[in-house]
């Protein structure tokens, strides 16, 4: 008896699941460990809001994490015959499940994802030019002279590129010193540790005007900068600071009009559109050539921070 | 009748499950290539629920197995950063689960602490030392070399080339054989289940626990570090968290096998039964493009609907 409640339960919940499942159209699945993370929902949501004027039927897949989960969703998607996938996660390291969407004939798309020559094309940001933007702000801010922090970090290669771009530019401006290239232990986004770092700095040029200004790879060392050179009494100095990515907090300190006077803010809502358009011209037969699609990135500062 | 849906329920219950996709999905579920995949994506929880049901055969839990593949996946993939062959990797890895596990084991059974916060304890530790070796950095690329990563992908192909075996369900099915020639035919296997069954009885018919269950630990930690080389390989790179979601899933499926057997005791063909329910629910569920959150409401429904039913229908009957 209980065991004929348990089947009956069982059947009816997914009969009821699978009934809203639109049929027609084309069938789209998306799939991410990383759906929790803010940047990849406003991807999705984007992409979604596409789907829908397009009537796609759009399955979103989060596997929380767990990177192997996506080479099975993969596969999954890919016996299914869905008629695209796109993934926001590294490619290297779910080459298995590209091999078999290949082999079953499924495109895939990559979100932000890491370029691929198992993927149709990747949509993302130009890292080179987001660097460029805050790099050439820090010069002409401080009139090309003046001692410069950089908080870096080469281990990771997105944000490698940046560094490599704001070297050349700094370079370039043989007035402007580079005091210190520094790689900040990120165990906690590296907000704590590039604040100690900085302390340190400071208290080894401790006189007014010796640090123009601080530039960062990325938002949480510039806002460890930041309250270093608030906590030392120096936030009179000038000292001019740039992140990037323009999280909700540096957009705050940006808003404040402090030191932090500068960040990069990444288009996640059009790239997630710019994917669903590269879904759309796949599917009407085109043949994308690019291996990478770049979104253009926008520069935060005070006067459009709270656009 | 009873007597037959007591012992058969859960099974019957995922045979209907299974029939239902096979219906709804007429094309793309019930082919060799999408059957041998679901063995491939569930062979390295098979390999942790395997060791871990000679775990709970005692009456024990291992909540470090999680946190041990992870750490074994990174102790591989510093070898290959530091120009290490696979082999050496695979065997610092597999020696690093025999070891932990055993350190697990003689907490529980020469000091005394329970098992429940001795691998807590122990989970802890592991996991902060795949964080550590790794500086909380995932491991990949190039560096991985190619006869590793292409283990995974790799399989043995049968009589026609479209059907092929993949390896990580070859490593699975040994660790299946070996575990059930350990628990069903070995004089090994009788003394875990009569230490689970009774342990002061076991201990009046001199049973030497102490031993037994060190042993049980160690080999629980080499699964854990077996499933840990699997997953590294499958993804082609090393993570400190990528073997975190192993625990409760393995738990969970000796959990399910043992709503099928008679006397409700851990056996390990049940929890391959278990396993393959997880794996069944997952690819049709992900094919019948249910919501990824609402799939795991449905999975941990199932899973608490078939020990209820099966519970329920014990006091009942007993």
């Amino acid at each position: 008896m209980i065991n004929s409640i348990k089947k009956g339960l069982a059947v009816s919940a997914m009969l009821a699941l699978t009934s809203g499942a639109a049929l027609a159209a084309a069938k789209i699945a998306i799939i991410t460990p990383y759906l929790a993370q803010p940047g990849t929902q406003y991807y999705v949501e984007a992409f979604q809001e596409q789907a829908k004027t397009n009537g796609w039927s759009v399955n979103v897949i989060d596997t929380k994490g767990d990177v192997a989960a996506v080479i099975s969703r993969i596969e999954d998607a890919a016996n299914q015959k869905v008629d695209a996938i796109v993934i926001n996660v590294d490619p290297s390291q779910v080459t298995a499940g590209l091999e078999t969407a290949k082999k079953a004939g499924v495109p895939v798309f990559g979100m932000d994802s890491g370029a691929n020559p198992l993927l149709v094309t990747n949509v993302t940001s130009n890292g080179y030019e987001m660097a460029a933007d805050t790099a050439a702000y820090v010069v002409n801010r401080i009139g090309g002279k003046g001692g410069v922090v950089m908080f870096v970090f080469d281990a990771f290669p997105p944000v490698q590129v940046r560094g490599v771009i704001a070297d050349t530019i700094f370079k370039n401006n043989p007035d402007i010193k580079v005091i210190d290239r520094v790689t900040p232990d990120v165990q906690d986004g590296g907000i704590a540790d590039a604040r100690a770092k900085m302390e340190a700095i400071l208290a080894a040029h401790p006189q007014k005007g010796s640090i123009a200004a601080v530039w960062a790879a990325w938002d949480q060392p510039a806002l460890g900068a930041l309250q270093a050179i608030e906590a030392a009494g120096r936030a009179n100095e000038g000292i001019v600071i740039t992140g990037m990515d323009a999280n909700p907090q540096a957009r705050e300190a940006i808003a404040k009009g402090g030191n932090f006077e500068a960040s990069m803010s990444q288009d996640f809502k059009g790239i997630g559109r710019t994917v669903a358009d590269a879904v759309k011209r796949q599917l009407a037969g085109e043949k994308i050539k690019q291996s990478v699609i770049y979104v253009p990135t926008k520069l935060i500062t005070m006067e459009n921070v709270k656009q | 009748m009873l007597m037959f849906l007591r012992r058969y329920g859960t099974l019957v219950g995922i045979a209907l499950v299974f029939v239902y996709f096979w219906i709804s999905l007429p094309d793309t579920f019930v082919t060799s290539r999408n059957l041998l995949n679901i063995t491939q994506q569930m062979s390295m929880l098979a390999v942790v629920g395997f060791t871990m049901t000679v775990v709970m055969s005692m009456g024990d839990f291992d909540l470090s197995v999680g946190a041990m593949a992870s750490l074994s996946g990174i102790i591989a993939g510093i070898i290959f950063v530091s120009g290490g062959s696979p082999q050496i990797a695979i065997l610092a890895a597999l020696c690093t689960g025999l070891i932990g596990g055993a350190i697990n084991g003689f907490l529980v059974s020469y000091i005394g602490i329970l098992p429940f916060v001795a691998t807590l304890g122990s989970m802890t530790v592991i996991s902060g030392l795949a964080f550590r070796l790794s500086g909380g950095k995932t491991i990949f690329g190039s560096i991985i070399p190619t006869s590793f990563s292409g283990f995974a992908r790799g399989g043995m192909e049968l009589w026609s080339t479209e059907l092929v075996i993949p390896n990580l369900t070859l490593v699975a099915l040994g660790a299946l054989v070996f575990i059930y020639i350990l628990l069903e035919h070995t004089v090994y296997g009788r003394r875990l289940y009569s230490i689970g069954g009774n342990v002061e009885a076991a201990r009046m018919a001199g049973v030497r626990i102490k031993p037994l269950r060190l042993i049980a630990f160690a080999l629980s930690g080499l699964g854990a570090s077996v499933s840990g080389l699997m997953y590294a390989s499958r993804v082609a790179s090393a993570n400190p968290t990528q073997g975190a979601s192993l625990m409760l899933d393995s738990i969970a499926a000796v959990f399910l096998g043992m709503t099928m057997s008679d006397e409700g005791q851990p056996r390990v063909l049940f929890t391959l039964a278990g396993v393959l329910i997880l794996g069944i629910l997952g690819n049709g569920l992900t094919q019948l493009n249910v919501d990824s959150y609402v799939r795991e409401m449905i999975t941990g429904s199932i899973i608490i609907a078939a020990v209820a039913a099966s519970s329920l229908s014990r006091t009942r009957t007993g």
